[in-house]
């Protein structure tokens, strides 16, 4: 009997590991967020990326390292297992794959320029637009969880929600975009490392 | 006269079939069944970097393929950051598009990837007939009705093609083989600027 009431507090427990956060918390949260965001200059950062399809026994593991410089200059590379990076500049995608470049111009769909533009904000974690999302916010033992669910329904066609859990001090430790499908990818960051300085050539294609 | 056997002489030849063509000598109708080992394990999941080259455009991404059961396999493309591009279901010889951007949602390009992953994950097909040349073996076989040759080099399948009137229009070519799967994978179309690069991650 001692052993089904521990059970059951257990499970308890383990259902409220993740709770929602009082407003109070959730402006405090936005805000520490958003001033660590004004602060950030560059971001250098390794990633692991898992990419989860409900019908493979297991996700597709890939990894890199991210590297932002503000306002919006984004790299994306990936190291194993392929060499692949993408650069995020003005209105265009430059794209190194395996040593074959190619770009593409965003700026003819807007579509494309919006789903770019919220790549380069969750990197910082700064996408508290209660116009563009409903916001939930949701705390766990050492980290905060932030909900984002796109209203735009050309958006909402493609990602269903941003989950982004923050540290304390408020920088993003991971993300998780989810599919309409259920279907995610979630990236998990380390080593991530403000303001230390990034050249130009970082970004040059 | 002359002109009208020469003539005959070359329509003959323009209609030699592809095992002619390729000079395999035709045997016995076989009973023998077609096995395609390298989508067959359902414990594993097969992840290929893919390169596809459609006319002047490249695209790259993630090629996945899972055997969910017999004669059940799902066909994924995702973009290397994790978008999905397409997701189809091939079960039996139904077709079933569970996604595809909006972009990509053409019909005859939908009819081109349909046939050419049918064919890439299909894993057993009865022989129609059976030819052979040194120690290769060339099976043919039907496939929702359409010819197609597969070629088997001392028992390793390293060419599958579609065919008609005996020339080639499709082909897939497997290579870097062991353990039942290939590591490279190529499916080059003859008649419309499209091919497809897997290399196995």
């Amino acid at each position: 009997m001692r052993k089904i009431i521990y059970l059951l507090l257990f499970m308890v427990s383990a259902i409220h590991a993740q709770t929602k956060m009082t407003n109070v918390e959730a402006s405090l949260l936005k805000e520490k967020v958003k001033s660590q965001a004004e602060k950030t200059n560059t971001i250098s950062s390794d990633f692991v990326q898992y990419k989860h399809l409900d019908f493979l026994s297991n996700d597709i593991v890939t990894s890199g390292n991210l590297a932002f410089k503000n306002p919006d200059l984004v790299k994306w590379e990936y190291v194993k297992p392929f060499v692949y990076s993408v650069i995020f500049k003005n209105e265009n995608l430059y794209i190194n794959d395996e040593g074959k470049k190619s770009d593409v111009n965003l700026s003819s769909s807007k579509l494309f320029k919006q789903l770019n533009k919220l790549i380069v904000s969750s990197v910082k974690g700064d996408m508290f637009d209660e116009k563009e999302f409903d916001i939930s916010y949701f705390k766990q033992e050492s980290t905060s969880e932030v909900h984002f669910t796109p209203l735009n329904k050309k958006i909402s066609k493609y990602i269903k929600a941003f989950h982004i859990q923050f540290n304390i001090q408020g920088d993003v430790v991971e993300i998780k975009m989810i599919e309409p499908s259920d279907d995610y990818t979630r990236i998990v960051f380390s080593n991530r490392i403000i303001n230390t300085p990034l050249s130009d050539a970082v970004f040059a294609h | 006269m002359r002109y009208l056997l020469i003539s005959l002489l070359f329509l003959l030849a323009s209609c030699a079939s592809y095992q002619q063509r390729n000079n395999f000598e035709v045997l016995e109708i076989s009973d023998k069944v077609i096995t395609n080992p390298y989508f067959s394990d359902v414990a594993k999941d097969y992840v290929y970097k893919a390169n596809i080259v459609f006319y002047d455009k490249s695209f790259g991404g993630l090629f996945i393929v899972k055997k969910i059961e017999e004669n059940h396999h799902r066909v994924v493309f995702t973009t290397e950051m994790g978008a999905k591009i397409f997701d189809f279901s091939f079960h039996y010889n139904e077709f079933k598009v569970n996604y595809i951007l909006d972009e990509m949602d053409k019909k005859i390009l939908l009819n081109i990837l349909e046939k050419d992953f049918r064919v890439l994950v299909r894993e057993k097909e009865k022989t129609i007939t059976k030819s052979i040349k040194n120690n290769s073996e060339l099976l043919e076989t039907k496939i929702v009705s359409k010819k197609y040759y597969y070629l088997f080099n001392k028992g390793i399948l390293n060419k599958i093609a579609r065919t008609n009137n005996g020339k080639e229009k499709v082909v897939f070519l497997f290579s870097k083989i062991s353990d039942a799967s290939a590591e490279n994978i190529k499916i080059l179309h003859n008649n419309i600027k499209l091919s497809i690069n897997l290399k196995s991650i």
